[in-house]
């Protein structure tokens, strides 16, 4: 038979197109940030001599200002600290937006939201050189917890903050809090407890508070209010961070325009009144909004009003109040009340005002109008450890990461290098406009340049990704649906698949060689885009040819209801995949779908043996759901603790493990013949390592012993499944997938174990379904019947459900890492790395693996199944179930990725629609492998067989 | 599907499918305009099944009047015991919908009452009238499969009802999982309405198709459409 592996090959072929155009898309759209673990450092004014060196020798003394000039015209001199230093203030009122604190007298009817804020403007008419009033004018995304990030290290946060540990969301950079740490000062915070979730144990004090109520409107605001007067009047303290919640909840709630934020702004008047009154003489106050809010508008859907996480301008643009009772620097021009001023030139100048450098990742400007007045040394003292730091900081990004090209990142560096040279030659205040207003123009300029590299998309790689995928979907299902299935066997015994490979082989080549004579720039973008493209020609090609075929078929076909529902019902499983409710739900809308097609092929059989195997399926989906998880979105179900760690089962859940296992090896292994034993060894060594791990009397290193023990005899096991024994595939499929639900069960850990339980029982019952199916005519076995879509969109359907049914969801947050533990740490061994990662992509994705090694069962299975025909039909039947199962997959990445294009600036794209194509790709990445495994196994153990039956 | 050939058996059709048309959209824009529509899903609505279910009787007396007369006669012996038979086997079909919807997703330990009323209305909309046309025993071996039923546009008729309430009640549950936080988006309040737009739209489909078949009489053309209708018809 030379299709024989003609057929694995194609499916290769096909894993590699869709894979490489997913690779393609992340490329484009994964926007992603190096983070550096680097910390601004800045030396004393003290360790300077006189000449401008630390540590000089020369003992001599001379005034500080003689000294800055000889530090300033040391080029090469580090950051040095300020010796003046300041108390700050830092109160936070959440979606502060700027209207909100402008005052119009002649506005006769204002609206809830206008007019509350009086104390501003009054302060600012009173003593004008004491208060300032700015737009801080945000950077998208507008959600609390990515602007406090980026108001703490002054850098633009993005989704893929890459670092070490990207799970969790402490801040790993550089920060304010770190620096004035770090400065041997004090923190105080009070308010959202979004605060100690990022910056941990950096406090002196603090009282944080549970923020997620959106609907509780003053809890938070109460509690900081008892506080705040309090540390007002101590001394202790050099930063005091108060974190308001009121407005920003009243506008999730009512919306700008209602009585509460009137109320809301009222009570914040009256806070601001009493701390300025109370504000010790040497302290600068600083209340910042950290986004805005939309506007209210009666048109509009109701329930869009107030919120915010978008990138319009109502939502970008919040308030910055600052007042210091000494009185700030900066003239006329600089205090114009409303300008524009950018929230990463929040960290530095909060630093500068606490005598720090700034923090090692902002990107900001020092904002010299809200800093208090200081001599010009000092003032260029600040802007030269700005720039200092800001070489650093591109220094080390060009090291760590190909993001900027390096010329254009050596050219930044040059125009700060030479900034920093002219800085000892300002010596009048005009130069020193001039000085300030160059820095802050070649700095806007180096945070463009990051901007460009991880706020935008590179949107024509995601298209030509997408217009990859649709090729390849589009021919494939042509051909799989399309070509009459007894002319499969001929197509792929011809030439057409050693073609196919032969050209993409050639289009490497050619691409290779474009590369080294450096035609082409991108050798892999290159690659994937002539092989995709001329893969989809070789298959046009095909469709062309069989066209006739194709025609005749489809003019023909009179398809089954059930199977007409049941592609109808994959497609609407990729389709809803573009609303951001159905992801979150996803795991109750699948097992709908796949309950429908199976009651809907049960109706078809019409006997009362099918009626009780479907009603048994439902129980087994419906006993799944008590294990499926959780996610923030979805309300009432979610805790912040998380989930249940694996040794810390309860006795109920380790009984039912035990016992599902048990229950499951003990049924299964009489019908495998000697294989059963290996299959019940594996068995008792993963309920061993339950019993003995469990509870405080169990011992942790035999449970990891035994653990191993049983890794062992499973993979012992997987190659001695590939042992031929010259009776048909069926029983090394079934003894497959019951090796990945054993392993299945060990990733899972006792508490979850029993699903991978269910998981099996169900797919059991769902082949006995579908084994049972009437097949036209006389014929025992129909190939239309036992391969056709419905069968594929199904189990399909049962692998994507049961990915939720093992208790995972499609967040980041919610993975449990305790999975690659559970055997001793891996990283102790040789191989490491690739153990973790295989451990923790079963326990992702082990159910797509099991239910795609078990797709050929779909056409053996049963007493009418294909195994009793000949080896050549038997192939056929499976390769074309295999294709079609993997298609099912690349359709919902497919609509994924569309949906991550459509909705690339939604809301919620980062929070549901990233992870989402980010599992979707690994479930599809699973059911690949799985397919791949369960067609060679089915070919390598059917006997050779020249003619065809 | 349905043929020409009875008039009065399609009159009938005709007939009941009309005061369907009309009664069950007047129900539903009382109770809107009471403000009620939301509470259908809680026991005190119970009225509306029980307005359903006279109506869905009343029809079905229409539909059997004049039904050769000896068979009245020999089943109104045994009136009684039929009755309670068929009570129980209306119970039967309600446990099997509440299971049943229980498997497609209703919540399993809480929202019963409201998941009882689905599968309340589910009963009455579709098996119930099946039953008090033919009786129990016909019933239950239509829904079998034993018995064969597309010579009789009546009960095809039925058959057709039925099967287009569950497929609405189906579809009513696509709307659920969004996030729009509407009063109406309440558990089973989406499904329960689709049951009763499925019923409707099958009610409707009837009649226009009657219509176009006695139209398409005249004008040939028509006959298009019929055909259109009629694939729209789920049952065999």
């Amino acid at each position: 038979m030379k299709e024989k592996w003609n057929f694995i090959l194609y499916l290769v072929w096909f894993s590699y197109l869709t894979l490489s155009a997913v690779l393609m898309f992340g490329q484009g759209f994964l926007l992603s940030r190096k983070t550096l673990n680097d910390v601004s450092e800045c030396v004393p004014l003290n360790n300077f001599g006189c000449d401008g060196r630390q540590n000089s020798s020369e003992k001599s003394t001379c005034t500080e200002d003689i000294k800055i000039q000889r530090i300033l015209a040391n080029s090469g001199s580090p950051s040095v600290c300020a010796s003046k230093s300041h108390r700050v203030v830092f109160v936070l009122v959440d979606a502060l937006r700027y209207d909100f604190t402008e005052l119009k007298h002649d506005n006769e009817q204002p609206l809830y939201y206008q007019n509350r804020l009086p104390i501003i403007q009054k302060t600012i008419e009173r003593w004008p050189d004491r208060a300032r009033i700015f737009r801080f004018m945000a950077d998208p995304p507008t959600t609390t917890l990515q602007r406090l990030k980026a108001l703490m290290t002054g850098s633009l946060p993005t989704f893929v903050d890459a670092s070490s540990n990207f799970a969790a969301i402490e801040i790993q950079e550089d920060n304010v809090i770190d620096q004035i740490v770090k400065g041997g000062r004090k923190a105080i915070l009070l308010g959202d407890d979004t605060w100690m979730r990022l910056i941990p144990g950096r406090w002196l004090r603090s009282h944080a508070l549970y923020s997620f109520h959106t609907w509780d409107l003053d809890t938070v605001d109460n509690e900081v209010d008892s506080k705040i007067y309090d540390e007002l009047m101590r001394n202790d303290w050099d930063l005091l961070v108060a974190h308001y919640l009121g407005v920003d909840h009243a506008g999730h709630r009512y919306g700008p325009n209602h009585p509460e934020m009137a109320r809301k702004l009222s009570e914040t008047n009256a806070r601001l009144e009493k701390i300025i009154e109370m504000l010790p003489s040497d302290a600068i106050l600083y209340v910042v909004g950290d986004h805005g809010m939309t506007e209210t508008d009666s048109q509009e859907w109701k329930d869009l009003d107030g919120d915010h996480g978008g990138e319009s301008k109502d939502e970008l643009t919040a308030a910055l109040f600052a007042y210091h009772s000494l009185g700030f620097s900066g003239d006329a021009s600089d205090r114009q009340s409303g300008k524009e001023i950018k929230q990463t030139d929040l960290a530095p100048t909060l630093s500068a005002a606490l005598g720090r450098p700034p923090p090692a990742p902002s990107l900001g400007n020092l904002l010299f109008p809200i800093l208090p007045k200081m001599p010009m040394t000092h003032t260029l003292l600040h802007l030269t450890n700005n720039l200092k730091q800001m070489t650093q900081y591109l220094v080390r990004y060009g090291e760590e990461s190909q993001q900027i090209s390096l010329d254009r990142l050596a050219h930044l560096i040059n125009s700060t290098r030479d900034q920093i040279d002219k800085a000892a030659n300002v010596r009048t205040e005009e130069e020193l406009k001039v000085y300030i207003f160059n820095v802050r123009s070649l700095m806007d300029n180096i945070r463009g340049v990051f901007r460009e590299v991880w706020v935008e998309f590179d949107s024509l790689s995601m298209l030509r990704a997408l217009l990859l995928l649709l090729l390849i979907v589009f021919f494939n299902w042509i051909i799989i649906e399309g070509i009459p299935i007894e002319r499969i066997p001929h197509v792929f015994a011809s030439s057409f698949v050693p073609t196919g490979l032969i050209s993409m082989a050639v289009c490497i080549g050619i691409c290779y060689t474009g590369h080294y004579l450096e035609i082409i720039e991108d050798l892999g973008h290159a690659i994937i885009l002539s092989t995709g493209l001329i893969s989809g020609t070789i298959t046009c090609i095909l469709v062309i040819m069989h066209w006739d075929g194709i025609t005749q078929k489809w003019y023909e076909g009179q398809t089954q209801f059930y199977e007409r529902f049941a592609r109808s019902a994959l497609f609407a499983s990729a389709i809803i995949l573009v609303s951001n409710s159905y992801i979150i739900e996803e795991g109750a809308t699948l097992s709908f779908l796949s309950l429908t097609i199976l009651g809907l092929m049960a109706w078809n059989i019409g006997n009362m043996k099918s009626l009780v195997l479907w009603v048994a399926f439902g129980t087994v989906m419906a006993l799944t759901r008590s294990y499926r998880g959780c996610r923030e979105e979805q309300g009432d179900c979610w805790t912040s603790g998380g989930d249940v760690a694996t040794g810390n089962a309860s006795r109920a859940a380790l009984v039912i493990a035990l016992g599902s296992v048990a229950a499951i090896v003990a049924v299964s292994r009489r019908h495998i013949g000697w294989r059963g034993y290996g299959i019940a060894i594996a068995g008792i060594f993963s309920c061993a390592h339950w019993a003995v791990g469990w509870g405080s009397l169990g011992s942790p290193s035999r449970s990891k012993m035994l653990a191993r023990g049983a890794w062992l005899v499973i993979v012992t096991m997987f190659i001695l499944v590939w042992k031929r024994d010259g009776r048909g595939a069926t029983l090394p499929l079934v003894v497959s997938g019951l090796l990945f639900y054993l392993s299945n069960t060990l990733v899972l850990g006792a508490a979850f174990a029993p699903t991978a339980g269910l998981a099996l029982i169900s797919g059991f019952l769902a082949l006995n379904i579908v084994s049972m199916l009437k097949s036209e005519g006389s014929v025992k076995f129909s190939l239309t019947t036992r391969c056709n879509s419905s069968m594929a969109c199904l189990w399909a359907l049962l692998a994507s459900y049961h990915f939720y049914g093992t208790g995972h969801h499609a967040t980041l947050s919610n993975v449990r890492w305790a999975a690659v533990f559970h055997a001793g740490d891996p990283n102790h061994t040789a191989f490491g790395t690739p153990i973790s990662v295989a451990l923790m992509f079963i326990y992702l994705f082990g159910m797509p693996l099991m239910f795609g090694a078990t797709v050929p069962l779909l056409a053996l299975w049963g007493r009418n199944g294909a195994s009793t025909l000949g080896p050549r039909t038997q192939l056929t039947a499976v390769f074309s179930l295999c294709l079609k199962f993997a298609l099912c997959f690349t359709i919902r990445v497919f609509a994924c990725a569309l949906s991550a294009t459509i909705h690339c600036r939604h809301l919620m794209i980062w929070g549901v629609f990233t992870p989402k194509l980010i599992f979707e790709v690994g479930s599809c990445t699973a059911a690949f492998i799985g397919t791949l495994i369960g067609a060679i196994l089915t070919a390598w153990h059917l006997p050779n067989q020249t003619r065809s039956s | 599907m349905f043929s020409l050939n009875n008039h009065l058996e399609l009159r009938r059709v005709t007939i009941s499918s009309l005061v369907t048309c009309i009664y069950l959209p007047s129900i539903v824009t009382v109770i809107s305009y009471k403000g009620l529509l939301y509470s259908v899903g809680n026991a005190s609505s119970l009225y509306i099944l029980v307005l359903i279910f006279v109506a869905e009787l009343m029809k079905s007396f229409y539909l059997n009047s004049n039904n050769d007369l000896h068979i009245k006669k020999k089943a109104s012996k045994s009136r009684a015991g039929d009755i309670v038979k068929s009570f129980v086997f209306l119970l039967g079909v309600m446990f099997s919908f509440f299971v049943g919807i229980i498997l497609f997703g209703a919540p399993v330990l809480e929202y019963h009452e409201e998941t009882l009323m689905l599968s309340c209305l589910l009963t009455l909309l579709t098996v119930f009238p099946l039953i008090a046309h033919t009786g129990m025993e016909l019933a239950i071996q239509l829904l079998f499969g034993v018995k064969n039923f597309s010579r009789d546009t009546i009960i095809a008729m039925l058959v057709n009802n039925a099967l287009l309430t569950v497929c609405g009640a189906w579809l009513g549950a696509v709307v659920i999982p969004l996030d729009w936080n509407t009063p109406w988006q309440q558990w089973p309040i989406p499904c329960y309405l689709g049951a009763i737009g499925g019923y409707l739209l099958s009610n409707v489909l009837t009649v226009t198709k009657v219509t176009l078949m006695s139209a398409a009489n005249k004008y040939p053309v028509l006959n298009i459409v019929v055909n259109m209708i009629n694939r729209l018809h789920i049952s065999k």
